[in-house]
């Protein structure tokens, strides 16, 4: 198993801050998690300890963000590090909009062979952990790669995805990518300051 | 005593160890009522049987009575004697275990004579050949010679080379780790005590031998000995003696190309070990080529572990071959520098990284390298970060700069340093360059997290900057504190106030804190104002970081109490205008502060600070007169801030937690003064002098006192909690004040806030002098039960309250493991019974067992100072889970969901190792519970659940159960989460979730095969949740069940 590497030795990034941008909204604004529980008690009438504990149930919309969370601590299946320290997953060129989500892909040099198992670990990914009633569509960043259009004919055509999910080598390797996804960026290598 | 009989019943038996009562001190050989001669010739015939098998036993029987008589018993003549005997078997096969036994107890004797040791050394060494025995037996060899060489260790000396000779031979070969632990202890012991110049090949040969270990101890290893043992135990003998050295370097640097990973590590820490005894001259001639080994590993290892071992491997060669100042760094370390400093030249690259740490290395070993590393490469550096080749680069050369000015730090200052900067000056000629290079980088982008480093330690260094420049470097600090966002330089920021604070108090409380202040709102940014929002928190959680300081403490009890002051006289100014929602921007911003204030607290609590009693007297008087003048009666207008109950309880919570701190006596003056003013209505006895006229002059608990004034119950109540069971109390009846408690809370207070908090307050006094309580208390539950619980006449909430109270008092109670707790609940779930007469109450006092399950309550909250005695709710459960199951099999149909209810409402109390003693039974209770209708209770059947399932180890019984019900479990869980038409909770849902997930982990493939995709599609339900942080769980959860079942 002895193959050369398509890219032997690609940048890695320090990993981005999950700097969410999302709007809080309502109660939110002014009381931090760690306040609820405080600011509960005069509302709490129940009898219990607990009472009726904090069922705000506010609807809390899928967003890229969260899709990018899903995505950014799956393996490359190359090198040992995430495709969020690649940059080949950002969370700029995720769009959610209603039941639509659309996925671009970076890949690290432009004769990527790997594009298509990383598309397929996005496309698996995504279909395991989004509600069905998602239509996910995984293109690659229009310039970034030679054989685009094969590519994205490839990951968005159902039964080609279908009957590669069917190779249960192909689906291993899959597997080999996703065992990290559950991270969601937590332990990224931060980059060791000296002493 | 009929010895001879005895020994012959013994020995033809096979009971070889000599029977209690010919040892016996009372009548055996250590009371000398029997001779040891009497038992030997006893022996006698089997001693010198032909038969080996008989001569062995006799033999084996004489040595256990050696190992067990007291060994004032063995006289010289007896010594020597036996000593003989035993010589004589050395020479015979089976014998020399027993003998060698003997011998070991012989030579440790006061009667066993140098000249003994020599001569049994000889013998041994003459006739037992090594090679023949098993491991016990020479292990047995290596302690005899252990034993000696403790005892007559000169005597072996004066043998001079005929001992060292005939040691390396007997020793030669060894390869169990058992017996090599042992002569590796010889071994040192005998390369530094012993003259072993002569013969220092034999020795080399038989330490270097087992050069590098890689020892990996059998599974279950019951020795216990690990591979790092024999590693520390052999480098002690290679680093035992000097004349190694020229034997050593040459097998170092042949190792150098062999060794990998663990066995480099080893390696490397070996020399480390070694250079300093191998001595400098020895050392310098093959210096530079043990430095091109060590710069391999320090630049291109990926392993962590074997970089610092190379790092403290060349920190000991540079320390060994330049010691102090007088020895002019010349030759190898000039050209170590120069290498390093060219790789530096491209600072981008990693290796830069491993540059400056062996500058460092270089800086740490010792003055003179230190100070001339120092010269050469700060200057480059400087130069590199003026005139950067490219902008990126400065952050990394920035990064070497600190890295030597933390390692600096870390060599001059500290308990244990040895080397002082006022001699050595290191950075004298770099004073300027230094501080230009830093201040740039606390302005610059992207450098600051490096220059707070750098600065912090020179702070750190005694003597290095004075105030001035301290005050400088600190203001520029501040600045990033101020105006940066990234966490992580805020946190670098903060950390590294901290640290200055401890050094240079003073200048963070006179330049930091007054800007940190001045930057917090006069008033509470609006609701749609996040950033100034954000701004002020940042700055309190830097606050709170700071502050914890003793010597900046004092300084944020009296900002943030003068901040709260001001908040609450400028909102009744502004009233007019005050909108619903601007308002609770204010209450935010007034709990941020107080959160803040109480964070700070906690941590000096639990950091065992003293001066946070001192501070008493500045913040609860304050504190209390805010939420008093708020309470007083207002005539229209907005109401007063501190009337808000969330407010209130971070107050009680301050309270609590510093009453607790106060000494019983001082309690006792505070809880008096406290007592007056709630039951006399004298407030100013706990009024700060500044508020001469109190604004309430009547008990906050008289009847009928409004709302507002109810609320101060949170103060006193907090007293109560905090009060330590010898505080002196003012009054003299402690079951009147009770009564007193109780009745205000059954039939004064106006709401549940107030009963929640009387009822805490009740718990805390009952469960601190439940003692002095005995004789009152069971007559008060009583009443309590009849006149108000049992009374189906009254109004449902005043029996709910009255329960809420007796529970409590049950808790309380229960804690401390009084009887009187078992009968009363006892008495509740007999009430079970009536679940068809009473539904509404009956269903209520099940549920509220959850008061007995809350325990000392959660951590930090309330409740957090009730005492608790051991195994208290292992007792509860023990009580209460029979009569519960006894009475859910007793009852019938919808009877037996309120035993499920109260099942349920117990199960927190315990944790999941002691539902599995009975998992039996409890697993029906807890797969039924899954399906009542509230979500409380199934919360905690699954949490349960979850927690028996991640117990590790399981027995085989409980594992068969989990497997057969498996299925079931599954089922129930999907079901009690994702049926439509019940009500249901994010935090059930989270709980269920993370429940299934551990399936996957806990039961095999083959149970639970067949729900596999079904469970999938069913948590695809549970991804279109609509609270993130179940959704969260449920991503988690299917991946799980992806791969469940799956090769991995």
């Amino acid at each position: 198993m002895s193959r050369q590497l398509d890219n032997v030795n690609p940048t890695i990034f320090a990993p981005t801050h999950a700097s969410s941008s999302r709007q809080k909204s309502g109660k939110a604004l002014l009381w931090d998690e760690h306040a609820e529980g405080y600011a509960e008690v005069d509302t709490d009438g129940g009898l219990g300890p607990e009472g009726s504990e904090g069922e705000t149930d506010e609807r809390e919309e899928i967003d890229s963000e969260e899709v990018f969370d899903l995505l950014r601590s799956i393996t490359d299946p190359e090198h040992p590090v995430s495709l969020e320290q690649l940059r080949v997953v950002n969370p700029e060129d995720i769009h959610v909009s209603g039941n639509r989500v659309l996925v671009y892909l970076t890949p690290t040099i432009p004769h990527c062979s790997m594009s298509t198992l990383i598309g397929l670990s996005l496309r698996v990914r995504l279909m395991r952990a989004l509600p069905p009633r998602f239509r996910v569509d995984i293109r690659i960043k229009s310039g970034t790669h030679q054989s685009e259009h094969a590519v994205n004919k490839q990951l968005n055509d159902k039964e080609r995805v279908q009957a590669a999910l069917e190779n249960s080598h192909l689906l291993q390797v899959v597997e080999g990518c996703l065992a990290s996804a559950g991270r969601r960026g937590a332990e990224g290598e931060g980059v060791a300051a000296a002493a | 005593m009929d010895v001879p009989r005895v020994v012959r019943t013994q020995v033809t038996t096979g009971e070889l160890d000599p029977p209690q009562d010919l040892v016996n001190t009372m009548s055996g050989v250590n009371d000398s009522s029997v001779p040891l001669l009497d038992v030997v010739k006893a022996l006698g015939e089997y001693l010198t049987s032909t038969e080996d098998d008989v001569r062995l036993k006799g033999l084996t029987f004489l040595t256990n009575l050696v190992k067990v008589i007291s060994s004032n018993r063995i006289n010289r003549q007896a010594t020597v004697t036996l000593t003989r005997f035993y010589l004589s078997k050395l020479d015979d096969f089976d014998s020399l275990p027993p003998a060698l036994s003997a011998l070991i107890i012989l030579s440790k004797l006061p009667t066993f004579d140098d000249d003994a040791a020599v001569e049994v050394y000889r013998a041994v060494v003459e006739q037992v050949n090594m090679k023949a025995y098993v491991q016990a037996t020479r292990h047995l060899v290596y302690q005899l010679f252990d034993s000696f060489l403790a005892l007559h260790r000169q005597a072996l000396k004066n043998m001079g080379a005929d001992f060292l000779n005939s040691y390396t031979k007997m020793v030669d070969g060894e390869k169990d780790p058992r017996n090599l632990m042992l002569l590796f202890s010889m071994d040192r012991v005998i390369l530094l005590e012993f003259d072993v110049k002569d013969l220092i090949e034999d020795f080399f040969d038989i330490t270097f031998c087992y050069f590098p270990i890689s020892f990996k101890p059998p599974p279950n290893d019951p020795y216990g000995i690990t591979a790092e043992d024999l590693k520390s135990a052999l480098r002690k003998c290679m680093a035992a003696s000097p004349y190694f050295a020229k034997l050593a370097l040459p097998l170092f640097l042949e190792k150098y190309a062999t060794a990998v990973g663990q066995s480099m590590k080893d390696l490397m820490l070996s020399m480390a070990a070694c250079f300093p005894v191998y001595g400098g001259d020895a050392v310098r001639e093959r210096g530079t080529e043990l430095w091109d080994g060590i710069k391999t590993e320090i630049m291109y290892s990926s392993d962590k572990s074997v970089e610092a071992a190379a790092l403290s491997a060349l920190e000991s060669l540079m320390r060994t071959l330049y010691p102090s100042e007088a020895d002019a760094p010349v030759g190898l370390a000039q050209d170590i520098i120069k290498q390093c400093l060219d790789i530096l030249d491209e600072p981008e690259k990693t290796q830069s990284l491993s540059a400056t740490k062996a500058l460092v290395a270089l800086l740490n070993a010792s003055p003179s390298t230190g100070k001339f590393a120092v010269s050469q490469a700060l200057p480059q550096l400087f130069k590199q970060f003026n005139r950067p080749s490219l902008p990126s680069h400065r952050v990394p050369i920035l990064w070497s700069i600190s890295s030597l000015l933390i390692a600096a730090s870390k060599v001059y200052a500290g308990e244990t340093v040895t080397r002082s900067y006022a001699q050595e000056r290191t950075f004298e000629h770099y004073r300027e360059a230094l501080m230009d290079t830093l201040r740039e980088g606390l302005r610059t982008e992207g450098l600051k997290e490096a220059a707070t480093r750098g600065c912090v330690a020179l702070t750190e260094i005694p003597g290095f900057w004075g105030r001035d420049e301290v005050e400088e470097v600190v203001r520029g600090i501040d600045d990033a504190l101020l105006n940066d966002d990234d966490s992580d330089v805020l946190s670098a920021v903060v950390t590294g106030l901290t640290g200055i604070s401890k050094v240079h108090p003073t200048v963070i409380e006179s330049v930091t804190l007054p800007l940190l202040f001045h930057a917090l709102p006069e008033h509470a940014p609006g609701l749609y104002d996040t950033p100034s929002r954000d701004k002020y928190r940042s700055i309190l959680r830097s606050l709170s970081e700071l502050c914890v300081q003793p010597a900046l403490f004092e300084t944020l009890v009296i900002r943030i109490t003068t901040k709260l002051d001001f908040l609450t006289s400028s909102t009744s100014v502004a009233e007019e205008q005050t909108t619903q929602e601007a308002r609770e921007c204010e209450v935010a911003y007034a709990w941020d502060l107080l959160h803040c204030l109480a964070g700070v607290i906690d941590k000096k609590v639990d950091d065992k600070h003293v001066d946070v009693v001192k501070h008493f007297d500045t913040i609860v008087p304050r504190l209390y007169a805010l939420c008093i003048s708020a309470a007083a009666p207002k005539l229209g207008g907005q109401e007063p801030l501190f009337r808000d109950r969330r407010l209130l309880t971070v107050v009680g919570r301050i309270t609590e937690r510093l009453v607790w701190e106060l000494s019983a006596d001082r309690q006792g003056k505070h809880f008096a003064a406290v007592f007056a003013a709630f039951a006399q209505g004298e407030m100013i006895g706990i009024l700060p002098a500044s508020v001469p006229k109190p604004p309430l002059t009547s008990s906050p608990l008289r009847l009928g006192a409004p709302s507002p004034e109810q609320d101060l119950i949170v103060l006193y109540s907090s007293v109560v909690q905090g009060l330590k069971a010898d505080c002196q109390l003012p009054f003299p009846s402690y079951a009147d004040w009770l009564a007193a408690s109780v009745n205000w809370a059954i039939n004064h207070a106006r709401d549940s806030f107030h009963v929640r908090w009387a009822a805490d307050m009740i718990a805390a006094f009952v469960n601190k002098r439940a003692s002095g309580l005995a004789e009152p208390l069971p007559g008060m539950l009583e009443t309590i039960w009849v006149t108000d619980v049992q009374d189906t006449s009254k109004e449902f909430e005043t029996r709910r309250r009255a329960l809420l109270v007796y529970l409590h008092i049950t808790k309380a109670l229960a804690l401390v493991r009084d009887p009187l707790a078992y009968t009363s609940i006892e008495r509740l779930v007999d009430v079970f019974k009536l679940a068809y007469f009473d539904p509404a109450f009956v269903n209520e006092a099940a549920k509220s067992l959850s008061v007995i399950a809350e325990g000392k309550g959660k951590a930090k909250e309330r409740g957090s100072h009730l005492t608790a005695k051991l195994l208290w709710a292992q007792k509860v459960w023990g009580f209460a889970l029979p009569r519960i199951i006894e009475g859910d099999q007793d009852a019938k149909g919808k009877d037996r969901l309120v035993y499920l209810a109260a099942f349920s409402a117990l199960l927190p109390l315990v944790p999941a190792s002691l539902l599995l003693a009975d998992l039996q039974t409890i697993l029906p209770l807890l797969l039924r519970s899954l399906a009542l209708p509230a979500p409380e209770p199934r919360t905690n059947a699954i949490t349960a659940l979850h927690g028996v399932l991640e117990t590790k180890n399981l027995s085989a019984e409980v594992d068969t159960l989990v497997h057969d019900r498996s299925t079931e479990m599954v089922e129930s869980l999907i079901k009690s989460v994702f049926s439509e038409n019940q009500e249901s909770s994010g935090k059930v849902r989270a709980a269920a979730l993370r429940c299934l997930a551990t399936f996957p982990d806990a039961v095999r493939f083959e149970a639970l095969q067949g729900l596999k995709s079904k469970v999938i599609k069913d948590l695809g339900k549970a991804l279109d949740d609509p609270l993130r942080v179940v959704r969260r769980d449920a991503v988690e959860c299917r991946a799980k069940w992806y791969r469940y079942g799956q090769p991995t």
